[in-house]
C-alpha cells in the first residue's frame, strides 16, 4: 500500500477513489503476468527453453508471450539443457537478460556443469566485469504424480554453489513479484517454481509486493515456529489451524528466499516462540533443514526449550506419482515434529 | 475451460500441405491422446493424424477435399483450465486430514 | 522388434527389417501380417496410416515386414533378392521366426491372416495361394489381375534418370514418381526390383488362393480397375469399393480398416 500522505493540519485529505490493484489470479497467470512484464520492461530479456516458444510451455508459463513478444525474444530450444543455460551464459555476457527454463527439475542435471562452474563463477571470475543477470525458471518439488525426473528438490545443491541465488515463491502474490524482483537483479537467481501450487489461485496485489528480500511470516504464532518454503508452506498453514484446534499457536516463517537465508528472520522468530520444526521435501541427509537448523542453534541456543525438529523427505530418490504421498511431509508427520519439540524437557 | 488450438503439423520431408480427405471426430466429441483425428493425403502419400491432446472438439478446420498448410489451424481443442503439464496430475485441494492431537503446552518459564 | 532377421534363406541372410507389435490387450486372435506396396514401406504404409494402430486396438498381434530395397530392409544387388518367388521364402522364415503355426481348427491363436496392399496384394495372393495349411483369411488393398511393374518400361525409366528424357508410358511415370519421393528409397534397388518381377509377372490364375478373400479398392484406383476380374477367380471372394479414393489415399480409409477387420474376424 502507498504510504499516506502526510497533510497539513487541520486540513481534511481529499478522498481519492484508490485505483484496484488485487487480481485473483493462479500462481501460473501471475508467473505469466511477470514474464510479459519482464519482457516489456526490459528489451534485453529473453525468454528461452523447451517448448516454452510456440505451445507457452508444458505448465502454460509462457502462454503467448512468443505471440506477443515475437520469436526472437520467446523461442524455443532443442532438448538439451547444457545448451540452454550454455547460451544463458553467453548472452548474459553479451548484454541480455536471459530468463531460460529448465522444462522438468530433474532436467536440470545435464546443465549442472554450466550452472555451477559458469553462471556461479563468472561475476568473481572476472572481478565483477561480467555479472550473470539471469533467472533460471525450475519447475520444482513433487505433488503432481509426475514419473521419475519429473518431481526433484534439488533446493540444496544450488544453495551449496557460491556466486548463486536460490528463491521459491509459496502463492500467486509472491510469486509474481519475487519473479519479477529476480528478473532485474544483476546477479543469477535460481527460481524453483513449487509445481503443486501452479493452479491454485491467490490475491495479487500487482502494486504493492512489500520487501521482496529475505523471508517473510506467514502466520503469526507464540509457541512454535514452523519454517518452509514453495509447497510445504500452505501445508504449513493447513497444519497451523489444525494446531489451533489444539491450543497451539503456530508461527509459520515462509523462508523465501534460500540463498541467502534470512538469518535474521529466525532468530526473531524461534527467540519468540524457543521452538522450530522445518520441513521440506528434500532429503533429510544434507538436506537445507540442516543449515537452518545450525541458524537457528547458533542464534538462539540460550533460549530454546528444544532441538530443531527436521519434518523431510527420506534419503531415496524422489519417488514416482504412486508413492510420493509417503515421501512428501504430511500434516500428520508435521503435527509429530511438533508434538515433539512441545513435550521434549531438558534432562 | 479454455481453447487450445492445433494446427497440422510438418509432414516432414519438405511438404508443406495436405488435403484433407476425411475427420474421424466431430465438434462436440470428446477425444482421448493419441486416438486417430483425420485422414489427410499429401503428394506423397495418406496419413491419419493422431490427437496431441485429450480434449473436446470445438472446431474442426477442412472440409474433405480442403487443402490445408502445415502451420495453419487444424482443429481446436476445448480442456479444463486446470490441465496439468504433459505429465501428472492437478493436485486438488481438500479439507486436511489428521490422526495426530496435540498436547497443549505449559509454558512456565 | 525390430531387427533384421538372421535367419539363411536359401543360404543367404535376406536382412529383412520384421517387427512385431502387440495388441493393446492380451487376446486369442491370430497374427496379422502386413505387406507394403511398391515403393511405399512399412512405416509409410501401415503406421503413418494408422493401420497397426487399428488392428492392435481390435487385438491382434502384428507382424510387419519391409520388402528387400524398401523402408529399413536391405537394398542388395543381386537381381535374385528381389524376385517374388524368392520373397515368398523369406516371408516363410518371417512366420516362423514370428512364431505362427499351421492352422489348427482347435487353436483360434493358430495360423496367420494377411492384409496387403498393391504389391504387397499381389505377393499375397501367391503367397496365400502357395501355404493353404497357414494363411486363415486375406484381405487384398488396391488389387488388380494386371502387373504393372511387369509392364513397367524399365528402359524410359533408365534413360530418364540418366539424362531426364520424357517418359512417355503415363503408369511407369507414375511409378517412378512414387519410388523417387521417399527420400531414402535406392531408386536403383527398387529398379532391380522392377527387373525381378519382369522375370516373374503376376499372374493370377495359375495359382489361385483357397482361403476367404477381401478385395477393397478407391472407386478412383486406376491400378485396380481389373479388381472384379481377380475376384472372379475365387469361389470365395468379395469386393468392397471405396467411394471417392484412389490407389494412394485409399489406404488411410477407416471403411477399409473397419471392413478388414470384421472380414479377419469373421
Amino acid at each position: 500500500m502507498s504510504e499516506q500522505t502526510a497533510t497539513a493540519e487541520g486540513t481534511a485529505p481529499v478522498p481519492t477513489e484508490p485505483e484496484s490493484h488485487l487480481e485473483h489470479l493462479s500462481m501460473q497467470q501471475a508467473l505469466n503476468r511477470a514474464l510479459a512484464e519482464s519482457l516489456a520492461e526490459n528489451s534485453k530479456t529473453l525468454i528461452f527453453g523447451e517448448d516454452v516458444g510456440r505451445l507457452g510451455g508444458v505448465f502454460r508459463i509462457t502462454d503467448g508471450l512468443q505471440q506477443r513478444f515475437g520469436a526472437d525474444r520467446v523461442f524455443d530450444t532443442p532438448l538439451a539443457e547444457s545448451g540452454i543455460l550454455g547460451m544463458s551464459v553467453g548472452l548474459a555476457m553479451a548484454g541480455f537478460h536471459p530468463i531460460p527454463e529448465v522444462q522438468f527439475d530433474g532436467f536440470a542435471y545435464p546443465a549442472v556443469n554450466q550452472i555451477i562452474c559458469q553462471i556461479g563463477r563468472m561475476n568473481y571470475r572476472s572481478r565483477g566485469t561480467l555479472p550473470m543477470p539471469i533467472t533460471l525458471r525450475v519447475p520444482s518439488f513433487g505433488g503432481i504424480r509426475a514419473p521419475e525426473h519429473h518431481g526433484e528438490s534439488l533446493e540444496s545443491l544450488f544453495a551449496h554453489v557460491p556466486g548463486l541465488k536460490v528463491v521459491s515463491p509459496s502463492d500467486p502474490h509472491q510469486a509474481y513479484h519475487l519473479l519479477k524482483h529476480a528478473a532485474q537483479r544483476p546477479d543469477p537467481v535460481i527460481f524453483m517454481e513449487p509445481k503443486a501450487r501452479y493452479w491454485q489461485k491467490g490475491q495479487v496485489d500487482t502494486a504493492d509486493g512489500g520487501t521482496l528480500e529475505g523471508a517473510r511470516v506467514a502466520r503469526s504464532g507464540r509457541h512454535v515456529t514452523l519454517i518452509a518454503w514453495g509447497a510445504m508452506v500452505a501445508r504449513c498453514l493447513q497444519v497451523a489451524e489444525l494446531a489451533a484446534e489444539d491450543g497451539i499457536d503456530v508461527e509459520v516463517l515462509d523462508l523465501r528466499w534460500l540463498k541467502p537465508i534470512d538469518a535474521a528472520a529466525l532468530a526473531l522468530s524461534v527467540s519468540k516462540t524457543r521452538r522450530a520444526v522445518v520441513v521440506h521435501e528434500a532429503p533429510r541427509t544434507s538436506g537445507l533443514g540442516a543449515e537452518i537448523a545450525a541458524l537457528v542453534t547458533e542464534q538462539c541456543f540460550n533460549v530454546l526449550k528444544a532441538p530443531v525438529e527436521r519434518v523431510t523427505g527420506f534419503d531415496v530418490p524422489y519417488p514416482s506419482g504412486d508413492l510420493e504421498d509417503e515421501y512428501v511431509p504430511n500434516i500428520d508427520r508435521i503435527l509429530f515434529g511438533i508434538q515433539r519439540v512441545l513435550e521434549h524437557r531438558r534432562g | 475451460m479454455a481453447e487450445l488450438p492445433f494446427p497440422l503439423p510438418d509432414l516432414g520431408e519438405g511438404l508443406i500441405e495436405a488435403t484433407v480427405l476425411e475427420w474421424l471426430v466431430a465438434v462436440g466429441d470428446t477425444v482421448e491422446r493419441n486416438q486417430p483425428l483425420v485422414e489427410v493425403e499429401t503428394t506423397k502419400s495418406a496419413v491419419e493424424l493422431p490427437s496431441p491432446q485429450a480434449g473436446t472438439v470445438v472446431r474442426v478446420h477442412g472440409e474433405p477435399g480442403e487443402v490445408v498448410k502445415v502451420g495453419d489451424p487444424l482443429i481446436v481443442f476445448e480442456v479444463p483450465d486446470n490441465t496439468a503439464g504433459i505429465v501428472g496430475t492437478v493436485p486438488q485441494d481438500h479439507a486436511p486430514k489428521r490422526r495426530v492431537r496435540l498436547s497443549p503446552v505449559a509454558d512456565d518459564d | 522388434m525390430g531387427r533384421h532377421r538372421d535367419h539363411l534363406v536359401e543360404g543367404i541372410d535376406p536382412h529383412l527389417f520384421v517387427e512385431e507389435h502387440s495388441p493393446a490387450e492380451e487376446s486369442t486372435f491370430r497374427p496379422v501380417l502386413l505387406l507394403h506396396g511398391f515403393a511405399s514401406s512399412t512405416k509409410l504404409n501401415w503406421h503413418d496410416s494408422g493401420w497397426v494402430r487399428a488392428l492392435t486396438d481390435a487385438g491382434r498381434r502384428v507382424i510387419t515386414v519391409d520388402l528387400p530395397g524398401h523402408g529399413q530392409s536391405a537394398s542388395p544387388e543381386e537381381r535374385d533378392a528381389y524376385a517374388p518367388s524368392r520373397i515368398r521364402a523369406d516371408l516363410l522364415q518371417v512366420l516362423q521366426d514370428s512364431h505362427v503355426i499351421p492352422l489348427d481348427e482347435s487353436q483360434p491363436a493358430s495360423g496367420v491372416d494377411i492384409i496387403g496392399y498393391s504389391l504387397g496384394s499381389r505377393l499375397a495372393w501367391e503367397f496365400g495361394a502357395t501355404q493353404p495349411d497357414l494363411v486363415h483369411r486375406m484381405v487384398l488393398g488396391g488389387p488388380g489381375s494386371a502387373d504393372p511393374l511387369a509392364d513397367f518400361d524399365l528402359a524410359a525409366a533408365q534413360q530418364y534418370l540418366a539424362d531426364g528424357s520424357v517418359i512417355h508410358d503415363p503408369s511407369t511415370a507414375d511409378l517412378l514418381r512414387m519410388a523417387r519421393l521417399v527420400p531414402s528409397h535406392d531408386v536403383f534397388a527398387l529398379l532391380t526390383m522392377v527387373e525381378a518381377i519382369k522375370g516373374e509377372p503376376f499372374s493370377a490364375a495359375e495359382a489361385v488362393p483357397q482361403m476367404p478373400l477381401l478385395l477393397v479398392a478407391g472407386e478412383k484406383d486406376d491400378r485396380a480397375a481389373t479388381m472384379p476380374e481377380l475376384a472372379a477367380l475365387s469361389s470365395h471372394a468379395e469386393t468392397l469399393w471405396l467411394p471417392g479414393r484412389t490407389h494412394t489415399n485409399s489406404v488411410t480409409s477407416r471403411a477399409f480398416k473397419t471392413a478388414a477387420i470384421d472380414f479377419l474376424n469373421g
